[in-house]
């Protein structure tokens, strides 16, 4: 396909472990969903082992190394929900660079459900019983219980969102 | 030169890329579609097509039609049984449950035959071509497993072929209609072949084909369409003449021969005219025929559920790669019974468009394994082609379940690592099991106020089900509570606490009880819930229903070196993970086991409850130490004999070494292969190959490849036996949370 330098190769190759899914795409790591299957098929473009098979026999091994990375960043990076939990990870320890896709898969479930329920789990707990107690027009059972979910959970959104509503009201 | 081949169940084709253009080439005979059909003769000369298609009705039991359907399975499969249960030749049990078909005296390995028909299409390019070609890329259903695809490059090296990549035909496909076409479109392609069906949702640009998700049916095809045929023909016969034509193989011959022919004319006309002469004798001697018309409607009331079968796997296709129908830019129609009008209508109606016109079903996924083909060894510019897997892999852990390592619709290639840690005190080896499918099991735990604990695992997708209820208190079968009934209404002054339960073995059955006779045996449990201090054992006992064949084969390795203990990963063993699976929200529960043995049941007979009476499995430990000590809990094996529509079977195959997976699979070993390739070369030797010749005895593997790593012994690849219960571990809850 493209034509390709034998050293970029190996360099690439040599530095894999050493490169974020951002990196390993040429991307800026805020850059927007739409721009990551392009840089993938750029990069499969000039990676991908079988546009180099009759040319370069000889690379074989390292672009594979390189094409398992390639589509394991973009797997990652496709979806915003194992995006999120990615780029998490990344802020909290700069050298966890590479994240199993199933517990990413795994962790952008947990995250989500927590973030709609909440994270401990008393604090589901109240939360989930003021909510009743909203939909039965309860609301001083509803606000004692979404303080007490609070209790639990100081600093969760959600919750504080919730109340400062039921306050509204 | 490189060509491509499109290996079919029904049709094979191959085709070359040269010079910028793409050319289907023909036989001798001016055909380009060649039956994957292969008849052996008397003097052992073996013909291959249209030839060996026509024998098939004089000779059907030395005529070999759709091998492919055979092709890396199990014995044992239901794929394969339902495969004997149509086929007029012979197919037989090989060594490690492999397939066989015999033929005369002589027993082939199914990639044997297709190895013939390989090497039919590599004569036909040769004189087409005029030249040698030694290698081919080689296509393959896209939901084809490891199993069958490795069985597939290895009909290609004994037919004397490099496979340089076996192609998954959607894909193929795909880039044959986009190939050079500077096109920006997202298309589904809908693969309806002899025996299998494949729906592929792709994005074509100009120089990049994306596979965005691939589901399929690896037993669902034209083939099938035909069965349907043939079996209204043969119930009508039944019908009329009080005569079973399954059971002669000349009449089934027949039919089938009609069968396909008709529904071959449905594709063109409205009505087919179904004659068969001298079908069978009625029992004066007389000659009875077959005399029928087959409208398009009946036809399409005889198939309905299969096509519609087809749109259940679009479905999930679509769904997978987060698409409607109204995302898409058209349909590529693939597969000779994609021409039948019936097909295409439901096609269109169902895609909301017309099928894209500018492509020959037929010839198709030969032009794209030979673009493919032509760029893979440098001659033709190159088009990059990315896929996806078809099918999870995941791997076996302690309690039968397994957790997912690659997910389905990941983009190939890929690797993946995940830690594991052994499970019991001083373990020294470590039996991996792999498995590759979707099968998922829900496990749901009822305990009533009695405190009996009811377990029921059940598919969702095909709503099997099965349940078996937990004594741990008297570890009693039914068969003995039944015995120490009868003893104790013999024996009435007597109690139950003195005497042992009987063992089972030599438990006399009892006569049945009555139909009210549960009040006797509750008020029985409780006496022989105090029997003995021993635990009893229960033993391996299944879920009914479940499994419908022999255990997954589970072959020792032979442990070499200091290692002098094994532990099969997946003994009757820990039921934790499926008590976490259906847990529901047990607060601070993570951690906190209560032991659930005999003891507690009897000072509890309230178990651990929620405040609602919900209770929650996760303070269970069910586990029991299966030993030789006897196993107070109980294995509910899930090793789930799957639907025919899922696309799982209990395959398995056996791979060494971190992750790779071992080529002996399908028992044909490098120098098995070899020797086949060397014996390939002169047709009737493979009749005079010793059956033994193609199996690799157990145990005679190379030791430095048996032995990779000092943990691993053994690596078993399953086609998916297991549950998908693996998103259940992190946290204990079910996946989505949306309770």
């Amino acid at each position: 396909m493209t034509a390709l330098d034998p050293a970029e190769i190996r360099a690439l190759d040599a530095i894999l472990e050493e490169l974020d899914y951002y990196q390993v795409l040429e991307l800026v790591p805020g850059a927007p969903t739409s721009a990551i299957r392009s840089a993938y098929h750029q990069a499969s473009r000039r990676f991908h082992p079988d546009g180099h098979r009759a040319r370069h026999p000889e690379l074989q091994p390292p672009l594979a190394r390189i094409s398992k990375r390639v589509a394991e960043a973009y797997s990652v990076l496709r979806d915003p929900r194992r995006r999120q939990v990615y780029d998490r990870q990344l802020a909290a320890d700069r050298n966890t660079l590479r994240m199993p896709l199933v517990q990413a898969e795994a962790e952008a479930d947990r995250q989500r459900r927590e973030a709609r329920e909440g994270r401990t789990p008393n604090g589901r707990r109240y939360f989930a019983l003021a909510q009743r107690d909203l939909a039965s027009g309860n609301h001083v059972a509803a606000e004692r219980n979404l303080r007490t979910a609070l209790t639990f959970e100081p600093d969760n959104a959600l919750f504080r969102e919730t109340l400062a509503q039921l306050k509204k009201r | 030169m490189a060509v491509g081949i499109d290996l079919g169940t029904s049709n094979s084709c191959v085709a070359i890329a040269r010079r910028g253009r793409i050319e289907v080439l023909a036989n001798a005979y001016g055909e380009s579609i060649c039956p994957s059909v292969v008849h052996f003769a008397e003097d052992g000369a073996i013909e291959v097509g249209n030839r060996a298609k026509s024998r098939a009705i004089h000779d059907p039991e030395h005529t070999i039609t759709a091998a492919k359907r055979l092709m890396g399975r199990y014995y044992f499969s239901e794929e394969v049984k339902k495969a004997k249960a149509v086929s007029s030749y012979q197919i037989v049990e090989g060594p490690n449950h492999a397939v066989r078909v015999k033929v005369r005296d002589s027993v082939l390995a199914i990639p044997e035959v297709s190895a013939l028909v390989l090497r039919e299409m590599k004569q036909v390019a040769e004189a087409a071509l005029g030249e040698p070609v030694t290698q081919a890329v080689v296509t393959v259903p896209a939901y084809f497993n490891d199993n069958q695809r490795q069985a597939t490059r290895d009909a290609g090296r004994i037919a004397g072929l490099e496979v340089l990549r076996l192609l998954n035909e959607p894909t193929a496909a795909a880039l044959a209609y986009g190939f050079g076409r500077g096109l920006a479109q997202r298309v589904a392609v809908y693969d309806l072949g002899g025996g299998t069906f494949d729906i592929s949702i792709l994005e074509i640009g100009s120089d990049v084909f994306e596979v965005l998700s691939t589901c399929g049916d690896t037993f669902l095809g034209g083939e099938d369409f035909d069965d349907r045929v043939i079996d209204w023909l043969a119930d009508d016969f039944l019908a009329r003449h009080k005569i079973n034509l399954r059971h002669d193989r000349f009449a089934l011959e027949k039919l089938k021969a009609a069968a396909e022919a008709a529904k071959k004319t449905l594709s063109v006309d409205d009505e087919a005219h179904i004659q068969i002469e001298d079908v069978a004798k009625d029992p004066a001697g007389g000659s009875l025929s077959v005399d029928r018309r087959l409208s398009r409607q009946e036809f399409g009331a005889l198939v309905g559920d299969l096509v519609q079968r087809t749109f259940k796997v679009c479905d999930e296709a679509l769904q997978q790669a987060n698409l409607t129908v109204r995302d898409l830019d058209g349909v590529i129609l693939v597969g000779g019974p994609t021409r039948l009008p019936l097909i295409r209508e439901a096609v269109s109606q169902y895609f909301q468009c017309e099928p894209k016109a500018e492509v020959d079903p037929d010839q198709v996924v030969a032009m794209g394994a030979a673009i493919h083909a032509a760029a893979l060894v440098g001659d033709e510019r190159d088009s990059c082609l990315l896929d996806v897997t078809p099918l999870s892999l995941r791997i076996g852990v302690a309690g039968g379940l397994a957790e997912t390592v690659i997910e389905r619709n990941t983009p190939v290639p890929i690797e993946q690592t995940s830690v594991f840690t052994t499970f019991r005190d001083y373990q020294q080896s470590v039996r991996i099991r792999v498995y590759q499918g979707e099968v998922r099991i829900e496990v749901t735990f009822e305990i009533d106020t009695d405190g009996i604990v009811q377990v029921t695992a059940r598919d969702p997708d095909t709503g099997q089900a099965a349940s078996t209820q937990i004594h741990l208190s008297s570890g009693l079968t039914e068969d003995e509570i039944r015995t120490l009934v009868e003893k104790h209404q013999a024996e009435p002054g007597a109690t139950a606490a003195q005497r042992p339960a009987p063992p089972p073995a030599r438990a006399p059955v009892a006569a049945p009880l009555s139909p009210d006779g549960d009040d006797d045996l509750t008020a029985l449990d409780e006496e022989v819930a105090g029997l003995g201090d021993e635990p009893l054992d229960v033993g391996d006992e299944e879920l009914p229903g479940l499994r419908g064949d022999p255990a997954p084969l589970e072959e020792e390795a032979a442990a070499d070196g200091g290692v002098d203990q094994e532990f099969d990963a997946l003994d009757p063993a820990s039921m934790e993970e499926a008590a976490e699976a259906v847990a529901p929200e047990s607060d601070g529960g993570a951690g906190r086991e209560v032991e659930f043995d005999e003891a507690a049941l009897e000072a509890a007979p309230e178990p651990e409850a929620g405040p609602d009476g919900e209770f929650e499995p996760s303070q269970l430990d069910v586990d029991a130490e299966a030993g030789d000590g006897g196993a107070a809990g109980r294995e509910i094996d899930l090793d789930a004999e799957p639907s025919h529509a899922s696309p799982a079977a209990l395959d398995e195959m056996e791979a060494v070494g971190s992750g790779e997976l071992d080529p002996l699979a399908m028992d044909l070993d490098e120098a098995d292969l070899d020797s086949l390739v060397d014996l390939a070369d002169d047709a009737t030797a493979v009749h005079e190959m010793p059956p033994d010749a193609i199996t690799r005895p157990r145990g005679e593997e190379p030791a430095a490849a048996r032995r990779p790593a000092a943990d691993v012994d053994d690596i078993d690849l399953f086609d998916a036996p297991g549950s998908d219960l693996s998103r259940y571990h992190d946290d204990g809850e079910p996946p989505h949370g949306d309770s």
